[in-house]
């Protein structure tokens, strides 16, 4: 399915996914947690469909067991003792929870960051470091090109050297890293030498000159100032909540968290609006759709 | 005092305090993890602009593009030795021909743009680090321009760095990563569990310095004497 | 007015006795489309360099250039980086960015030009290149031919006045290479830019040239209209006179009166025109020498030495190469590149198989070596299955193979070392090992460039440093893929010399490539492969009678009179017996 928000101007972009990956990572309160849990996975299986399911189930179910199970092991603070391990050391209430909740931050983490991988894709960094570190940014973009472009030659050398009797997939590893290694040194002196000539094309088209400017084929839209406002508005409201103390949870020596009022049910409300920006907006231009659609 | 030293002192007396104290007064839980991923970002800044106010000219550029794409594609050169990555020999091998600034700007550069082609996640930042600290560390270490470094030498740096700044660093970020609350016996479990890992990384380095590091560094020189590569800088 | 005056211009490289440009006097006009040609190391290229001041490479300087009035060196940075537009021979290396839109733009992000002007250039360039369809692609996924269009395209976006090529369309495919230089053609025409080129591919690019300029040996030897400098170079006697378009060579080698021809259309008019004129060409309708052609064809295949009749003798013997049937596909579910593709090379024979991009020319010879294997079929190398052999036997006194690009072989400081390198896991003793060294050093001619590095050769010169190489493998059968791309006539001539003398003892020699020329001057054998099978195969001038289009351009000059005249030669020598009969 395609994806509206990958569509908006990077700095949202940038922005959401700033804002969700520290929330994320700072919030420990059940409800923000399951917040962003349920908003990140929705995302990434719109983003990326069946592919996000294997995702999901193979990869971060038996990674969140393992987080869960990771710190009632080692820590054993708390006061409700369920049981003793072998070693004598008490699991406790608190200290699995504990676990379950940075279990489920690590997991979010790693969700929110696959989504990211999909909708920032390599142009939009190359344009947000040219705003503000032009010649970095440039160095992102010549590597981005020249990667691709030694994996496909070190695939030549390897077929070359094969038909002198050099082959890398047989015999043992000393051999085959032997070859490796020639592969690799053939491949360095390609790109080195290759590599002047980029740098003469560079100069010779009037890199150096002073004042050099930074252009991108994205575009500010009204669509993005509305955006804009709409993120800065939740923020402000998720970052007054968090300055209350709303989205705090104490653990240790038992679970302490704030009462569930009108106030924090605006705080979790803001926060679920803002996790799940990217499907509101998805379901907004689907309706928009069809119903011009259906009025034509 | 450089423009370079005034940054760094900046930092180290400044904003890192700040940052931790600021980290322990108003984070809770997570203060670890965010203290610890800001000081590193700090620690790349002052590269970053440096950088950016001299104004790097277009062989340079490109020599500091070229090592660090050679040490993300060098993986497909090994593509039947999996767990052989020579990201960190050639890394090494920059610093030493390029000087400590490339080395940093290779190093971090190779681990942001691997992770475009294997997916980035919260471990950028660090393997950002590493990388660059091992490639500014070799350029420091191994100044001397009129000499290339023996072979030996080369790799037991390779080897120690690999072993101790990456392994180091890395399982330490993991950690932070992972589990909110620092510990001891977390951090010791996470190094012992990676130790066989960071062991087989470091031998690979040692390898690749081994038999890489001389000939990739006269290639180095050659392009450097042949096209005037980097000026010498006084 | 010029936009480029010359005077006296000497230049030579640090460390270099001879000056490798001497006393250059050259006016370039505005408007003007020069060709500039001459063989490898002529100082063509460093006199292109020199119209680019931040090109130029270190050395010592003497004359003047003048750039529209100012001294070169004096006219502003940012001018000569608008106004001199530079592209060169490799569009991979050339191209910096990793989207297309942005390589587009990058020249006009240094010179500093803000985003609503940049945006409105880029969509001139991509609507008049054609580029829209692929204007946000990523620069890996376009081909060759895209790439270098892309790389004239953010050349052209700066809007120079100027633009200055080095072997543009060397490492294209004849298609993409008459596309690039329509293009060039086209920018000259409707933009007036002025156009100074150097290239190999006279036949395509002097019909579109005001004016050639010929160098050898750092100086300029005939400088004028194609037709007069080719007349000069005639009478000069010139090596480079080999190179100029078949119908200049027909002419002048027939001794015409008539005005030269430069085209293959003029050159048929010419033919036509000359023979009435010696009153001997029948005098008839279309439809008359066509019959008539058919009989002459007849006895001249009669008289040739039939290619085949050696042949057929070894026949029975076990072929070199044998393709039977062969269904071949990358991906399991991805489309056939190879569909029942059938063909044997007989021992000791010159076969060449043409085709154009993605008729699975390379496939082929993959196959061959074994890297691929079909999935239906049989592949046979002497009568063993490539991929069922252990590469150590298969490349060691069996198969080897020349690839595409020479520097995919090349590890070592130096020539010499590279040979040696290659026999550091043999078995011979250290005598022997030296003598197999020296006798290929002297079959590829290598004896000036042992110690030189790999990369500082030409490209002909790496190639036969790459072939020394292979061949001390002592194959029995030699592929080569595309061997003559980026050479120029020369160095053909000395590939082909090379080939011959393989052949000569007893090497199979099988090539694929796009050159039609080359395949039909010196193969036995030809093939055409299209969508995956061979379309049609046969001796050389069988092949070529048989095809109206893919063939030779003196043969499309002379085809209706005489249907197997392929070469330039074959044309004259049947002109000559027709005038004296």
């Amino acid at each position: 399915m395609r994806d509206h928000f990958s569509s908006s101007h990077p700095l949202i972009q940038a922005i959401y996914f700033v804002a969700v990956l520290i929330f994320s990572m700072l919030f420990m309160h059940p409800v923000f947690q399951l917040l962003a849990l349920t908003a990140a996975a929705a995302y990434v299986l719109l983003l990326k469909g069946r592919r996000a399911v294997r995702f999901l189930l193979l990869g971060m179910v038996p990674l969140l067991l393992l987080a869960a199970v990771l710190n009632p092991a080692f820590n054993h603070a708390g006061v409700t003792i369920l049981f003793y391990l072998r070693s004598g050391n008490p699991v406790t209430l608190e200290s699995l929870l504990y676990g379950v909740a940075a279990a489920c931050t690590f997991v979010t983490v790693i969700i929110w960051f696959s989504c990211l991988h999909v909708v920032m894709t390599s142009d939009k960094w190359v344009y947000l470091l040219g705003r503000i570190l032009p010649a970095l940014s440039l160095l992102l973009t010549m590597s981005l090109r020249f990667v691709p472009r030694y994996v496909e030659q070190a695939k030549r050398i390897s077929a070359a050297q094969r038909c002198i009797g050099r082959d890398v997939t047989q015999g043992n590893w000393l051999v085959r890293a032997r070859n490796g290694m020639t592969i690799l040194s053939i491949l360095t002196t390609w790109a080195l030498e290759n590599a002047m000539e980029t740098a003469d094309s560079m100069k010779a088209r009037g890199y150096g000159l002073p004042g050099r400017t930074s252009f991108s084929l994205f575009r500010w839209g009204t669509r993005d100032s509305r955006l804009l406002l709409t993120l800065l508005l939740l923020l402000g409201i998720v970052g007054l909540g968090a300055a209350a103390g709303e989205n705090t949870i104490r653990f240790f020596p038992s679970i302490l968290y704030p009462d569930i009022t009108w106030r924090s049910m605006t705080v979790y409300t803001a926060y679920g609006l803002l996790c799940s920006l990217p499907l509101l907006l998805n379901g907004w231009e689907e309706w928009r759709w069809r119903s011009t659609v259906s009025a034509s | 005092m450089s423009r370079r030293t005034l940054w760094s002192a900046a930092i180290i007396l400044v904003i890192i305090p700040a940052t931790i104290w600021a980290g322990i007064y108003l984070l809770n839980d997570r203060r670890y993890y965010f203290v610890s991923l800001l000081i590193i970002l700090y620690t790349m800044i002052p590269f970053a602009l440096i950088f950016e106010r001299r104004k790097p000219q277009a062989r340079e550029l490109i020599a500091i593009a070229v090592m660090a794409s050679l040490a993300v594609a060098g993986r497909a050169a090994f593509f039947m030795l999996p767990q052989f990555k020579p990201v960190t020999a050639i890394v090494i091998i920059a610093g030493v021909s390029l000087g400590a600034e490339a080395g940093f700007l290779v190093g971090a550069l190779a681990g942001f743009v691997s992770n475009f082609f294997f997916g980035q996640g919260p471990w950028t930042p660090w393997q950002m680090f590493c990388f660059g600290l091992i490639g500014f560390l070799a350029g420091l270490i191994f100044r001397r321009r009129d000499k290339l470094p023996t072979r030996s030498v080369l790799c037991v740096f390779g080897g120690l760095a690999t072993l101790v700044i990456y392994g180091g660093i890395i399982n330490f970020g993991s950690h932070l990563m992972f589990s909110p609350q620092f510990s001891w016996e977390i951090l010791a479990t996470v190094y012992i569990s990676g130790f066989w890992f960071d062991l087989v990384h470091a031998a690979a380095t040692v390898f690749f310095l081994l038999v890489l590091a001389r000939p990739m560094l006269e290639k180095l020189e050659r392009v450097k004497t042949k096209y005037g590569l980097i000026q010498e800088k006084s | 007015m010029a936009i480029y005056r010359i005077r006296e211009l000497s230049f030579s490289f640090p460390e270099q006795g001879a000056p490798a440009l001497a006393h250059i006097d050259l006016n370039i006009m505005t408007g003007e489309f020069l060709t500039l040609c001459g063989r490898s190391g002529s100082g063509k290229s460093t006199l292109l360099r020199q119209l680019k001041p931040v090109l130029t490479p270190h050395g010592r300087r003497e004359g003047e250039i003048l750039y529209a009035g100012e001294p070169l060196a004096s006219v502003d940075a940012r001018r000569q980086a608008a106004e001199i537009g530079f592209v060169q021979q490799s569009a991979d290396n050339s191209v910096v960015t990793d989207k297309v839109w942005h390589e587009l733009a990058f020249g006009l992000e240094s010179l500093g030009i803000d985003q609503q002007t940049i945006r409105l250039r880029v969509a001139e360039m991509a609507s008049f290149f054609g580029i829209q369809h692929w204007f946000h692609a990523a620069v890996s996924e376009l081909s060759g031919g895209q790439r270098q269009l892309l790389q004239l395209a953010s050349v052209m976006a700066m809007q120079p006045s100027v633009l200055i090529l080095d072997e543009p369309t060397s490492q294209l495919d004849p298609i993409a290479a008459l596309d690039f230089l329509g293009t060039l053609a086209r920018i000259n025409r409707e933009l007036g830019t002025t156009i100074i080129l150097t290239e190999h591919r006279l036949e395509e690019v002097l019909p579109i040239t005001d004016r050639l300029v010929v160098m050898e040996h750092g100086r300029i030897v005939a400088d004028g209209a194609p037709l007069k400098a080719a007349e000069e170079l005639r009478r000069l006697q010139h090596p480079m006179f080999r190179a100029m378009p078949s119908a200049v060579r027909i002419h002048a080698g027939v001794g015409s009166k008539l005005v030269t021809p430069l085209t293959v259309r003029d050159g048929r008019g010419w033919l036509l025109a000359h023979l009435a004129e010696e009153q001997v060409a029948p005098a008839g309708s279309g439809q008359h020498e066509g019959a008539s052609s058919q009989t002459r064809s007849e006895t001249a295949a009669a008289r040739d030495v039939n290619p085949d009749a050696g042949v057929v003798a070894k026949q029975a013997l076990v072929p070199a190469l044998r393709f039977r049937d062969v269904w071949f596909r990358y991906e399991k579910h991805g489309a056939d590149v190879l569909k029942r593709l059938s063909f044997d090379v007989q021992p000791g024979q010159l076969y060449a198989i043409l085709g154009g991009n993605g008729a699975g020319k390379s496939t082929t010879l993959s196959l061959a070596a074994g890297l691929l294997r079909p999935y239906r079929g049989q592949v046979r190398v002497e009568g063993r299955d490539p991929a069922k052999v252990r590469p150590k036997e298969l490349f060691h006194g069996g198969l080897a193979v020349l690839p595409q690009q020479p520097q995919t072989l090349f590890v070592q400081k130096t020539v010499a070392l590279e040979l040696t390198d290659m026999l550091r896991d043999s078995k011979l003793d250290e005598q022997a090992r030296q003598d197999r060294i020296q006798e290929v050093i002297a079959f590829a001619e290598l004896e000036d460039l042992l110690d030189q590095h790999p990369y500082d050769l030409s490209g002909g010169e790496q190639q036969r440093a790459a072939l020394a190489k292979v061949l001390l493998l002592e194959p029995k059968i030699l592929l080569l893929d595309e061997p003559t791309k980026g050479l120029d006539a020369f160095f053909k001539e000395k590939l082909a010399d090379l080939l011959r003398r393989l052949q000569a003892k007893g090497v199979t020699v099988v090539l694929v490539s796009h050159d039609i020329e080359f395949c039909a001057s010196y193969a036995d054998r030809c093939a055409l492969c299209f969508d995956g099978a061979m379309i049609a195969e046969g001796a050389v001038r069988e092949f070529f009678a048989g095809s109206s289009f893919y063939t030779t351009a003196a043969n499309r000059i002379a085809r209706d009179l005489w249907r197997e005249a392929v070469s330039v030669e074959d044309v004259i020598r049947h002109c000559q017996e027709e005038t004296t009969r």
